[in-house]
């Protein structure tokens, strides 16, 4: 596979292709929640304000760890030999998330040739639908170069 | 309810120019990224293995930029714990590697009282050779800026 192949990436992942070479991919909507735990965690190591009363405003980057996002941006990446560098990212808030609370996300994927980017935007809506947070987050692929190739 | 004579900010609202002050953050120890990337899940060998750091064409693991741009949130809340920010943007503009730190500033670069309370914030990290590392704008409101008539 080479890198940033949306069409093949999409054929993986059992989703239809969209029209246009670099169509973004998107994906069915996750379910998640705000683990008590795991935003306690991320607060310690991320500046360390607040005891764990609070969703941090980066805390919902950590849903592109989730399998099927983290898989989608790796098919997306071209696999070994390849890393992604994180670029920009944006966060726009409509309401604060809150603790112990279940959202869904919508992600789509796009990539991009020259250059190799890809491009991710994420929507955290409410059980109800209403519209909490978009993200974006923008990665570089970067070709890595063995020491042979030095 | 905030006091204040309708579509006059208060005296302590900030202004176009005023500064929050420099915080500084880290040094991020290698440890600190494999405990970074546990919670946050970004374990991309980037930054927890020297070799495809070195591969990437860097001396060392670079922080993660998430982690970096996490440290925004405490600096604004440190300067006035009554804003909620509504949008954050940066773009990540060089490496800072594991065993470094960075120092964060800010400035108000807009104010405004009405329609809404909201500030526009102009943000940078600097690492050690005090080269930009990050630069962000944000925009801020006041938490009850839906209570202010």
């Amino acid at each position: 596979m080479t890198a940033c192949d949306p069409a093949q990436a999409a054929a993986a992942s059992g989703l239809a292709p969209e029209p246009g070479e670099n169509a973004p991919v998107r994906l069915p909507a996750i379910e998640v929640r705000t683990e008590p735990g795991e935003v306690a965690g991320f607060l310690r190591e991320t500046g360390g304000i607040g005891t764990g009363d609070f969703v941090p405003l980066t805390f919902p980057f950590r849903w592109l760890a989730l399998p099927a996002i983290r898989g989608l941006i790796l098919q997306l990446t071209g696999g070994e030999g390849f890393l992604p560098v994180h670029e920009s990212q944006s966060f726009a808030y409509e309401r604060s998330l809150h603790i112990n609370t279940d959202y869904v996300l919508d992600v789509e994927i796009e990539a991009s040739e020259k250059p190799p980017r890809l491009i991710l935007k994420m929507v955290v809506s409410t059980a109800g639908g209403e519209i909490c947070a978009r993200l974006e987050t923008v990665l570089r692929i970067v070709r890595l170069v063995a020491e042979t190739d030095i | 309810m905030i006091d204040a004579a309708p579509g006059a900010p208060p005296p302590d609202w900030p202004r176009a120019g005023d500064e929050i002050g420099a915080q500084n953050f880290g040094p991020f120890a290698q440890e600190a990224l494999a405990r970074y990337a546990a919670v946050s899940g970004d374990d991309n060998p980037l930054h927890l293995d020297p070799e495809a750091a070195k591969a990437a064409g860097l001396a060392g693991p670079p922080v993660h930029g998430m982690l970096m741009l996490s440290c925004f949130e405490p600096l604004i809340m440190g300067w006035r714990r009554d804003l909620f920010i509504s949008r954050l943007s940066a773009k990540f503009l060089r490496p800072v590697l594991a065993g470094d730190g960075i120092r964060v500033m800010g400035r108000v670069l807009r104010s405004a009282w009405v329609p809404k309370p909201e500030l526009i914030l102009r943000l940078t990290a600097r690492g050690r050779s005090d080269d930009l590392v990050i630069l962000a704008e944000a925009a801020v409101q006041h938490k009850n800026a839906n209570l202010i008539s």
